[in-house]
């Protein structure tokens, strides 16, 4: 639970710029010990009432059962145990496993080209180009797969109209595959302008001098971008990667709102974060639902703890 | 993608002295026409949903059904939104001040929250404080919908559901924002200022108040228009706990217009109608962004990554 | 019922179990209940018209939870009947989101209402063992309220002795069908399903863009109305623990054969309803007929408005030739809560905004919900009007009929959130996939039977 990418991140202005004087429990270190708690208390408050106490709840309701007859009991790990076995969980856990190899690198990709491409200073109309590719991020999710829904829409929607008008076959938008690299796009037409706009603060940051040498030497904007540009905002991108490991096992919205399109494509199952909520509102199982949760939570922690390492491996390589 | 609505903030190496090239777009350079149309189609691609939905917008409910999507057919754009702003006695627009309501208040207050708590865990060496960070930055790991219920059941328990609390209370926590400000706090508030301040003699919280904050507004800004944006946005949270049409944020209210659609007695077929209020949902944000530009660069750029 | 109160007393020490506390009440207010007792009725005597009298007279304000648009209209009727009763009517969502909302508020205790919409198929669950919410309405009600209803609809709402929702609307199955499209085709209204098999194969392939009909992929309601109609009774609930969960027998197989075939061989679609690529298809000549409830006519009259008058409805193809037989399909009651403080004055409003002549006939004719009640549905008024959508047909009249010919006797599970939301996954997709239909109703029984086991059912 506590460790997590950004802790790594932060340490270094952690460590250089906490104050280092220490004289013992002056009159004045008390002092800012209670300024500094003075400082965290309401957003710890807040936080101990809208986070830890729930997580506490939830982690109580996951050792009982609840049955529709004969009501609540403790049953230890067993919730657990059955989610680890249970195929529902693990094959949503796989599809989320699947989307992330697929999505993520699809949808960071893109951030990056763009980036880059409004930092080179090398574009027309950079500005619409970074104002148009961000504002999806301004659209609730709701409405994005609304939008998306209909455009997809295999017997009106306008994609399947001019695919017909040109005589190509209607794309299957809808069936087994299709939904999946259906729902890809719609995450990526969302989050793309997101992540473009954290590369491209971070690529802004970057002193100029740092490549202007390799301008002089003649090296190509591509060959600046690729070797002096993206090594130097690698925190940025690893950021972006461990929030979209994040968001991807926790999707919901659009594969739920989906659902009446494609009902029986999208099975209840079809993201674990999907599954939990309908074992609780669906099958009345809050209990189960709990423990799923908090299995989903680790399968988090390990990944982003995984991606971190290997990211951290890498760096000490190059 | 909950977690992916949160500030997220940017670090670079955090060793570099602040000669950020501000003006490296602005330096003539060869316009590369290749990179243009291709970041232009790009573009086009991410406003081509916007742009159906403007022309869906303009269509009843019959032309939507028969006619081509991506072109007008009559014009009846006028009776549409006429329809969204007076059915069922204007609830529309009581969803939109809802909206503007829950967004406004959870940005500013997670913004400050976030900048006071930020600013401290950057600035001061207290026991338990870094125990503390850790615990706030694991909590972004945990799914969701393991604290729907039970959050639920606590807002009922204290008489919170149904109320703009059980929206707002939430909203106020973001262990994002707190990150951010930390990494921001810890660049754009020199220490040497803070130590300057104490031997004036002035007190611990007013350093913050009267020196700090000044200094950490770009950074709280940033939170600030992500906690907004996120606010607004949510769906899933306000689905829960909200039972009155009358406290429905845009969102919530118009996915229920849409779920009329679902079979049944009663049932009625809205879809011209939330097409055209999620055109006018979207509205706000849209012209927020243009005009907050400047903001986003400059909170991001200084405040994420300068650090 | 608790198995362990001293964990869940000390829990509640930290303030956070609020399901808990919810539960004892139910558990220790009725004083000796036993486990199941809620949905057994009760043999409490008749409420005294004094009492009812007095509670109608005391300033009192009710919530009532309801998804029925333009209801306000009736509940303004009844408040101005009973000045002193405010009513607050709350949309809280139609389908599962009202469901699971009404089930969050009564097991957390806090902001259930007084009166709520209630399917059909979802009373049983409400009235279950320690969730048996719903009260029973067998007091408060007149003695000739079961003369008033066809027996069919009675049947729906008096369970195990107790009345648990004073009927609303109801569904009764018909055949809504292009008639100009049918005309082109050389086609009459089937009578039997057979034939309808026949004309669905013989239509389709004169017009290769357009199907006779469409077998829902996600649409468990319209799959159990033919179930129904074709005398299968799936599924039965004692009020206690037991259920009988029979959704394999040879005579549903048969059915659903029926429709497996079809969607196989092409001539039927296996689109999903209700959404908004349906809707199209409906309004640009997808399909030529629309099996479908009595609620069908006016949504589809809202949203196919350029096919105006090439509509008309008939009664349901039979299972048997000659026959006359019919189903149901959704429609709703108005059912009181336990949880409510002020249950005379609730179960007055649930009385009367469905009983009272004037209120029904106004759901009927401007609501266009399908009334259950005998007296309108043989009232002119009702059965007189001529819809220009169907070429003038007299469309209610012709369902009121249809009402009259619904077969009697048909039970629900106590969770049926979970049979229908299961149908999705095994014979939704048997139609969707084009496999084995009768293999993925196998699987649906399957599953309907694991989950009652796991939920401690006796299966019989």
């Amino acid at each position: 639970m506590t460790t997590t990418v950004p802790t790594r991140a932060v340490a270094p202005h952690g460590a250089s710029s906490a104050p280092r004087a220490r004289r013992g429990l002056s009159a004045s270190r008390r002092r800012q010990i209670g300024a500094a708690y003075a400082l965290v208390l309401p957003f710890l408050v807040l936080f101990v009432a809208m986070v830890v106490v729930p997580l506490v709840y939830a982690g109580y309701l996951s050792f009982y059962k609840k049955k529709l007859i004969g009501g609540t009991s403790f049953v230890g790990a067993e919730n657990y145990l059955r989610a680890l076995t249970d195929p529902s969980f693990l094959s949503g856990v796989g599809r989320m496993g699947l989307f992330l190899c697929v999505q993520v690198p699809l949808m960071l990709v893109l951030s990056l080209f763009t980036a880059l491409a409004l930092d080179s200073g090398m574009m027309k109309l950079a500005k619409v180009a970074r104002l148009g590719i961000f504002v999806p991020y301004a659209v609730p999710s709701v409405i994005a797969t609304l939008m998306w829904g209909y455009i997809y829409g295999p017997d009106f929607g306008p994609i399947a109209q001019m695919a017909r008008g040109l005589g190509l076959g209607v794309p299957p938008f809808f069936s087994g595959t299709g939904i999946f690299f259906s729902i890809i796009n719609i995450v990526n037409w969302e989050f793309v302008g997101y992540n473009m706009i954290i590369m491209y603060a971070a690529l802004r940051s970057i002193p100029t001098e740092l490549y202007e040498a390799a301008r002089v030497d003649g090296a190509s904007e591509t060959r600046i971008a690729l070797s002096i540009k993206i090594p130097l905002i690698r925190p940025a991108i690893l950021l972006t990667v461990i929030f979209s490991v994040i968001g991807t096992f926790q999707l919901f919205n659009e594969p739920n709102l989906m659902r009446t399109l494609a009902p029986t494509v999208i099975g209840s199952d079809w993201t674990p974060n999907l599954y939990a909520y309908n074992i609780a509102f669906v099958n009345q199982d809050a209990n189960y639902a709990a423990a799923l949760a908090f299995l989903l939570g680790i399968v988090i922690m390990i990944i982003s703890y995984a991606v971190q390492l290997g990211a951290q491996r890498k760096e000490r390589r190059a | 993608m909950t977690a992916l609505d949160e500030p997220t903030p940017l670090t670079t190496t955090g060793t570099r002295t602040p000669s950020v090239h501000e003006d490296a777009g602005d330096k003539p350079r060869r316009t590369s026409w290749v990179l243009t149309i291709v970041v232009l189609l790009l573009t086009c691609y991410f406003l081509f949903p916007l742009y159906w939905l403007v022309v869906a917008s303009t269509k009843s409910n019959a032309d939507l059904f028969s006619s081509f999507g991506l072109w007008f057919a009559d014009f009846s754009l006028v009776d549409n939104v006429r329809t969204v702003l007076t059915f069922q006695d204007g609830v529309y627009i009581r969803w939109f001040l809802n909206s503007i309501l829950y967004a406004v208040v959870s940005g500013v207050g997670a913004a400050f929250l976030a900048t006071a708590a930020g600013y401290a865990f950057a600035k001061y060496d207290f026991p338990g404080g870094k125990a503390l960070f850790s615990i706030v930055l694991g909590a972004i790991m945990v799914p969701t919908t393991a604290l729907a219920i039970p959050t639920y059941l606590l807002f009922a328990r204290a008489e919170l559901t149904d109320t703009y609390w059980a929206i707002i209370l939430p909203s106020l926590v973001s262990p994002f924002g707190v990150f951010l400000m930390r990494v921001y706090a810890a660049d754009a508030v020199d220490t040497t200022l803070i130590e300057a301040a104490r031997v004036d003699g002035v007190g611990e919280l007013r350093i913050f108040f009267t020196v700090a904050l000044r200094l950490l507004m770009p950074g709280a800004v940033t939170v600030l228009l992500f906690a907004l944006v996120s606010t607004w946005n949510n769906y899933f949270l306000p689905l829960l706990m909200l039972n009155s049409a009358q406290l429905f944020p845009l969102p919530v209210g118009l996915a229920q217009w849409q779920a009329t659609a679902a079979g049944g007695s009663g049932a009625q077929a809205l879809f011209s109608t939330v097409i055209t209020g999620s055109l006018l949902s979207i509205i706000p944000l849209v012209v927020a962004f243009l005009f907050l530009q400047r903001y986003w660069q400059s909170g991001l750029a200084t405040g994420g990554v300068k650090a | 019922m608790s198995p362990s109160p001293f964990t869940r007393r000390k829990f509640l020490l930290t303030g956070a179990a609020a399901a808990s506390s919810a539960w004892f009440l139910s558990a220790c207010g009725g004083g000796d209940d036993s486990p199941g007792q809620g949905s057994s009725g009760s043999a409490a005597p008749q409420v005294a018209q004094a009492d009812i009298d007095k509670a109608m007279d005391t300033a009192t304000t009710l919530t009532f939870w309801t998804w029925v648009p333009d209801i306000g209209n009736e509940v303004k009727m009844f408040m101005a009947k009973y000045p002193k009763i405010k009513v607050d009517v709350v949309n809280v969502g139609q389908g599962a989101p009202h469901y699971q909302k009404l089930r969050t508020a009564i097991q957390s205790g806090q902001g259930a209402p007084d009166v709520t919409q209630m399917e059909y198929q979802y009373i049983p669950s409400f009235t279950l063992g320690d969730q048996g919410s719903l009260l029973d309405l067998t007091p408060y009600a007149p003695a000739d309220l079961q003369s008033q209803y066809p027996e069919w609809v009675w049947g729906q709402v008096k369970i195990n002795n107790g009345l648990w929702g004073i009927p609303q609307d109801t569904g009764p199955m018909g055949l809504l069908y292009r008639d100009d499209l049918f005309t082109e085709a050389g086609l009459k209204a089937p009578a039997t399903w057979d034939e309808f098999g026949a004309a669905a194969e013989s239509y389709h392939s004169k017009n290769p863009k357009s199907w006779l009909f469409n077998v829902a992929q996600n649409q468990p309601g319209q799959l159990v109305a033919y179930l129904w109609q074709a005398g299968v009774r799936p599924f039965s609930f004692d009020g206690q623990q037991t259920v009988k969960i029979d959704l394999a027998s040879d005579q549903a197989k048969t059915v659903v054969k029926f429709f497996g075939d079809l969607v196989n061989s092409g001539a039927a679609t296996n689109d999903a309803d209700f959404n908004d690529s349906w809707y199209q298809g409906l309004a640009n000549g997808k399909w030529a007929s629309l099996p479908i409830a009595a609620w069908g006519p006016v949504f589809l009259q809202g949203t196919a408005g350029k096919t105006s008058g090439k509509w008309r409805a008939s009664t349901l193809p039979q299972w048997k030739a000659g026959d006359n037989v019919s189903s149901n399909w959704g429609g709703s009651t108005d059912a009181v809560l336990k949880l409510s403080k002020n249950q005379i004055a609730a179960s007055q409003l649930a009385l009367w905004i469905n009983t009272n002549k004037d209120s029904m006939l106004r759901f009927a004719n401007e609501q266009f919900l399908f009334p259950p009640l005998k007296s309108v549905l043989s009232d002119p008024q009702f059965t007189g009007q001529e819809a220009k959508f169907y070429g003038g047909q007299k469309v209610n009249e012709k369902f009121a009929q249809i009402s009259d010919t619904v077969s009697t006797e048909f039970g629900w599970l106590p969770f049926m959130d979970f049979v229908y939301s299961n149908f999705n996954e095994t014979l939704g997709k048997a139609f969707a996939d084009k496999s084995d239909a009768v293999a993925g109703l196998q699987a649906w029984q399957d599953g309907c039977a694991k989950y009652a086991k796991d939920q401690g059912f006796t299966v019989s």
